[in-house]
């Protein structure tokens, strides 16, 4: 079996070789995003109005009227941000598929840290705020707090399992940590929003005798857990009882690169753009547990999918070992690194090493007049892989493509070099694929050379 | 996605004015919510003694008012008024309750007429606490034992 490309064995015969149809991919709409900001923002100002609408003037001067006030004020606007969190992961298909997966999880990240302060503002604050106005000593009054309020126990474990996830979050101490042992880990923040959300309305000031407040923080909190089972275990769920995807075969590309084709069922209803990824879980003994994103290395062709990997993390050089018949769990597709991204009439398509497997589904969802032109760039001759597939699609599309092989320096994409090999890059939009650096390296010099940031899409592979 | 930071500030701020609004009109009155019945209610109630409905009181003399000091109990402070009529007490109220925060408040106003109820019931301030009120009791019986020594009553 042999994964063709549009000019395949068929075609070379003298046959004409009929496209699968294929259901289009949904197209993603920006106006889904900016009413999801639109009503973020909106969430947010009523949050922070609740905790000043009920604050007077008198419970402000009281002793530790002040402190209270700020506590609940941090908790709310905390307690807010987290649900945005949680909301930015739950691939909602609408607004993933403008910002893609990595713009979603670019956000999560950067908003990450102020959840997390907020909080834990909120419980420094509340503590001296109730130890003022009971002149008491601090100390005494996080016993009474402890003891003597209800669910106020168990939000400050769940605040506890909070600031972990946080220290281990950071940068320096994450790098050092097994992806998956962070992973899993981090997955406990579920369950530390769980144990906060009841001291919220048994104390805090905007809910204590507001059933209209009570009812619509519940709804919120409730909606986001349901957004969450339905697209991030549900929908997977679905889509993986459906086309019962199976693994048939494993094929080496290079050294220590191998393609993993699995068939399944109604693949033909699975609507993929090139250039996106799923999450695959391969249900071994030893791999059921983690689920990996892998672009698609072609689009479907029923009942064929196939995904290209090189061997770099323990996960992906264990893929080199799969059997036949190994049942597999998708999960998406995902990501914006699609053909309708594009904003300008042509597009440039750059990869560096294994990157070259989005960019070759992409190029397959381009059209035939298109004339893409594609750079490429590999250390050896030996890492260009699935070269010969995008050679052909390439030349179907009347494009141009450009193998860079050798070290950086001796092939290396620069101010010089680019504008030499695309003339008309102001017409162009740049799709780059690869390893961070790789990424961060073009993204920059398109801006060097001018390009709007909207025409410069980009998917990295972290390892 | 460049305006993205206008999306969300246009909409923090409609949210933000929306709430304002619709609290200005809707809260003008009203400072303090009516307490609930909660768990934490009924469980004090079960107590023993606590539950008992205040006796008619044999009334000789005059009737009085008179104000405890003002208690301070940890989560705020209340001071009780009594009335008396003869030696009898025949109501007392809670003209001052100012406390921290809400929590303490609703628990305060479900406590209270337990309290009440109870120093009808026994005459005089020796009261059983409530439990899981145990320094609100203590700071309505200090205050009405205050209230009943201006009077020279036991």
């Amino acid at each position: 079996m042999s994964f063709e490309t549009v000019l395949g064995p068929a075609a070379r015969r003298g046959k004409q070789r009929r496209l699968p149809a294929r259901p289009e991919a949904p197209r993603p709409r920006p106006a889904f995003a900016r009413a999801g900001l639109l009503v973020a923002g909106i969430g947010l100002g009523a949050t922070t109005a609740l905790a000043i609408a009920d604050e007077t003037g008198s419970q402000f001067s009281a002793p530790g009227g002040a402190a209270t006030f700020l506590g609940s004020l941090t908790g709310l606007v905390g307690t807010y941000l987290a649900l945005m969190m949680v909301l930015l992961i739950s691939r909602i298909p609408a607004i993933e598929r403008v910002l893609g997966q990595d713009g979603l999880l670019r956000w999560h990240r950067r908003l990450a840290p102020w959840p997390i302060s907020l909080l834990i503002a909120h419980a420094v604050f509340i503590t001296i705020g109730y130890a003022q106005a009971a002149k008491s000593g601090v100390w005494h009054q996080v016993g009474v707090l402890l003891t003597k309020y209800p669910d106020v126990l168990i939000a400050t474990v769940g605040l506890g399992i909070m600031c972990v996830i946080g220290v281990i979050s950071l940068r320096a101490i994450r790098s050092r940590l097994p992806r998956e042992t962070w992973w899993l880990i981090h997955l406990y923040m579920y369950l530390a929003l769980a144990l906060s959300f009841a001291h919220v309305l048994a104390l805090g000031p905007s809910f204590v005798g507001h059933p209209l407040t009570q009812i619509v923080w519940s709804v919120a909190w409730a909606a986001t857990a349901g957004l969450v089972i339905c697209y991030r275990f549900g929908l997977p769920l679905v889509r993986s009882v459906r086309h019962r995807v199976v693994v048939t075969e494993v094929r080496r590309e290079a050294p220590d690169v191998v393609s993993v084709i699995c068939t399944g069922r109604h693949l033909d209803k699975l609507a993929v753009a090139g250039g996106q990824f799923f999450f695959w879980r391969f249900l071994t003994p030893r791999m059921w547990w983690q689920a990996h994103p892998y672009s698609l290395s072609a689009l479907p062709q029923p009942p064929y999918l196939r995904l290209t990997v090189k061997g770099v993390g323990d996960h992906s050089a264990a893929l080199a070992k799969l059997r036949p018949g190994t049942k597999v769990v998708i999960e998406g597709p995902y990501g914006a690194f699609t053909r309708y991204a594009q904003r300008r009439r042509r597009a440039l398509l750059v990869a560096a090493g294994i990157g070259v497997t989005a960019l070759r589904s992409l190029l397959e969802d381009l059209p035939r007049n298109s004339a893409p032109v594609v750079v490429l760039r590999a250390t050896r001759a030996e890492d260009m892989v699935l070269i010969k597939e995008v050679a052909e699609l390439v030349r179907y599309r009347h494009g141009k493509l450009h193998e860079l092989v050798g070290t950086r320096e001796q092939a290396s994409i620069d101010d010089r070099s680019l504008p030499r090999l695309v003339p008309d890059l102001d017409h162009r939009d740049i799709y780059v694929c690869g390893p961070e650096g790789f990424v961060t390296d073009i993204v920059e010099l398109a801006r060097r050379l001018g390009v709007p940031d909207e025409a410069v899409h980009h998917e990295a592979f972290a390892l | 996605m460049k305006r993205a930071a206008w999306y969300v500030i246009a909409g923090t701020v409609a949210g933000f004015a929306g709430v304002l609004g619709l609290h200005g009109r809707a809260a003008a009155p009203s400072v303090v919510a009516a307490p609930k019945p909660t768990s934490g209610a009924s469980r004090a109630a079960s107590k023993p003694g606590s539950a008992r409905a205040a006796g008619p009181a044999p009334a000789t003399g005059p009737t009085r008012h008179v104000t405890g000091i003002l208690e301070q109990y940890g989560y705020g402070e209340l001071s009780v008024t009594v009335t008396v009529h003869g030696t009898q007490i025949t109501n007392v109220s809670v003209p001052v309750l100012r406390t921290a925060e809400p929590y303490s408040q609703q628990l305060a106003a479900q406590v209270l007429p337990m309290l009440k109820s109870e120093v009808l019931a026994a005459h005089s301030a020796r009261i059983n606490t409530v439990s899981g009120a145990t320094y609100t009791s203590q700071a309505y019986a200090d205050s009405i034992q205050s209230a009943l020594d201006k009077l020279h009553l036991k």
